[in-house]
């Protein structure tokens, strides 16, 4: 007990007010004011025990701090007097693994959970991967588990420690990725190198079951998009043909820039479909790499896949779900809400570009994205020739852009078919108090008021109310010749308003005691 | 006639038989504290319960033959009785160091049963001796 400091934290350094720290000196001591530590013992269940006591004796001057080493005892007839228990007193310290011991002990904690009753059963069972004892049950995929083929695995290739391909990164079923990698190609070796041409990721079928060879699924080829060397992209008509790297007028053509696979699964685990869509470019003499990018999605089948914002409550960064209601709401037999999955029913702002006019940018929309405050705008600059209502309606179609949707989903997970979950946008107008001349937007800011649901620990973020407001200004006619220019800017503001979370406490138990009807049997 | 029955180790006998009565009890509750305080494993807890049951046999047969044998004055079953007596020993030395959590209170009944043991002991050679000759 002497050699123990709980207080000693700093190594080779005096801590403050620390009397057991053997790193402090007579002066150091003369600085403290207290001890925070005055005392250790052992177990003070024991009967008698080695104790450290450490005082600071105030009074003298400069102050000393007393150490003394005394035999504490425990009065009590129930004091430990000994013990041949040896857990008892103090934390076991675990084996030390040997040559002889260690099968037993890997055996024992070689899993990601212990008990104190080593199963050594259940480590085999899930790593055995040969077993064709067991011809009666069928292998299915679950999340995670390599896509096979009938050679080896479905390849994604991915850059791996640099930023070069590397092919051994197998596919994971039920995994969506995307990857970007760089491979080093050239002019010379344009028909020899395998992982720019498109044989090289349909060539093997992929396998519906696992470890069964019988059933193989083809990669089909869904569309082929030409990159020109500007970047213009075109999708060819025919995707059947099979497009290999060929030398044509001084360029290598059909290399794969990239692949995107399309698995359609059955919830039992089997792959039934796969296709495969591809961008194909061309190099030229001087190109010595270039960036391949690859992507994978599963879609069951019979499904129509809905990306949903969080589950239930949105999720910082996914888009805002946003959709229409169809004409004739009020009857209950047709609502429901078109739910668009492409991006234009999408609530979307105005995005800056580069080029800061507003007429030059049309259509460039950024989705607007749970939690992220956004702002954007542009300039527009006028003449004394424009005229008031198409300008209002350009820079209305500006800033709400073409498809604006009327309602918005409070969870990121509500369906379609739930109308109620979904919360209409509201539109509000702030104008300038003159009304005869002609007003034109000059703003939009859409306020999405949010709050916390459900559990304290867990809470999850329901939008509750969403404002678009549309600030107008006055257009003042120009003298002719000049041109003014003003700035139009859209924003999208989220404000948390939930209220602070009380804790609700249960009802004290009420005691529900009754005599029984015939108590007082021989009197009632 | 000379009366050969030792009546100290009658009045032993007896007092002997109180005291063991006391410490079955205080055994018995000093365990079930200990279960309850401390972590006691059963693999633990069923060697000290089946030594104390056993013990308490052991104490009932060496009571009686010991008091047969004085009072009707034979040296078998007192011989018989010392032997026992060992075994006897042997427990509360058990119970003394090589159970499981020893408290004071352990060493305390224990230590006052074997004193009374080591009388005993004495005073059976004595009778033992004087029934022989």
């Amino acid at each position: 007990v002497a050699r123990l400091c709980v207080c000693d934290l700093l190594v080779a350094e005096c801590d403050a007010n620390c009397c057991c720290d053997p790193d402090c000196t007579e002066a150091d001591f003369s600085l403290f004011t207290t001890c925070s530590v005055p005392i250790v013992t052992g177990d003070s269940r024991l009967c008698s025990q080695k104790a450290a006591v450490y005082s600071l004796d105030v009074d003298a001057n400069p102050a000393e701090r007393i150490f003394e080493l005394i035999d504490q005892v425990n009065p009590s007839v129930f004091c430990i007097h000994s013990t041949n228990y040896k857990q008892l007193l103090s934390f076991s310290s675990p084996e030390m693994p040997t040559p002889e011991n260690f099968d037993q002990l890997l055996k024992q904690f070689g899993r990601a959970a212990f008990s104190a009753e080593p199963e050594p059963d259940s480590w085999n069972s899930n790593t055995d991967v040969q077993n064709p004892s067991d011809a009666n049950e069928t292998y299915r995929y679950e999340h995670g588990a390599p896509v096979q083929t009938e050679d080896a695995f479905l390849r994604l290739p991915r850059p791996v420690v640099s930023s070069w391909c590397s092919d051994a990164n197998p596919a994971g079923f039920l995994v969506n990725q995307a990857t970007k990698c760089t491979r080093s190609v050239s002019m010379e070796k344009c028909g020899s190198i395998q992982a720019v041409s498109m044989l090289f990721y349909i060539n093997s079928s992929i396998l519906a079951k696992l470890y069964e060879f019988v059933f193989q699924v083809n990669i089909t080829v869904q569309a082929v998009v030409v990159q020109s060397q500007d970047g213009m992209r075109t999708l060819l008509n025919d995707s059947d043909a099979l497009r290999l790297p060929m030398i044509l007028d001084d360029l290598c053509i059909n290399i794969v820039l990239g692949v995107s696979y399309h698995i359609t699964y059955t919830d039992a685990g089997e792959i039934i479909e796969a296709a495969a869509s591809f961008v194909l470019g061309a190099i030229n003499k001087e190109a010595l790499s270039i960036q391949q990018s690859f992507e994978i999605s599963f879609t069951q089948v019979n499904t129509q896949p809905v990306p949903l914002s969080g589950n239930p409550g949105y999720i910082v960064g996914l888009p805002i779900r946003a959709g229409f209601l169809p004409q004739g709401y009020p009857f209950p037999a047709e609502m429901s809400l078109q739910h668009n999955t492409n991006k234009h029913g999408q609530l979307t702002i105005l995005q800056s570009t580069s080029s800061q006019d507003c007429l030059a940018a049309q259509g460039a929309r950024a989705p607007v994205l749970f939690g992220y405050n956004m702002i954007s705008g542009c300039t527009l600059r006028i003449t004394a020739a424009t005229k008031c209502q198409p300008l209002t309606q350009t820079l209305l179609d500006l800033l709400k852009g073409q498809n604006f949707p009327e309602y918005v989903a409070s969870f990121g997970n509500s369906q379609a078919q739930d109308v109620l979950d979904w919360v209409p946008i509201i539109h509000l107008h702030t104008s300038e108090q003159v009304k005869s001349s002609c007003q034109i937007p000059v703003s939009l800011e859409i306020e999405v008021k949010w709050t916390k649901y459900g559990s304290l620990v867990n809470p999850q973020a329901r939008i509750l109310n969403v404002t678009a407001t549309i600030a107008t200004t006055t257009l003042q006619q120009l003298p002719s010749g000049r041109e003014r220019t003003f700035p139009v800017t859209s924003s999208v503001v989220f404000t948390d308003i939930s209220s602070p979370a009380e804790p609700g406490y249960k009802a004290w138990p009420t005691i529900n005691a009754k005599l029984p009807f015939d108590f007082f049997f021989p009197f009632v | 006639s000379s009366q050969l029955s030792s009546v100290p180790l009658q009045m032993l006998f007896y007092i002997n038989g109180i005291y063991y009565i006391f410490y079955f009890l205080a055994s018995l509750a000093l365990i079930i504290y200990k279960s309850q305080v401390f972590s006691y494993p059963d693999d633990f807890l069923a060697p000290d319960l089946a030594s104390l049951l056993i013990m308490a046999g052991f104490e009932v047969l060496r009571l009686y033959l010991g008091s047969k044998g004085n009072l009707t004055e034979e040296q078998a079953p007192l011989g018989l009785s010392l032997v026992t007596t060992l075994g006897s020993v042997v427990f509360s030395v058990y119970f003394l160091v090589w159970q499981t959590h020893v408290l004071k209170a352990d060493v305390i009944l224990n230590t006052v049963l074997l004193c009374a043991y080591g009388l005993e002991a004495v005073l059976k050679v004595t009778a033992i001796a004087a029934f022989v000759s």
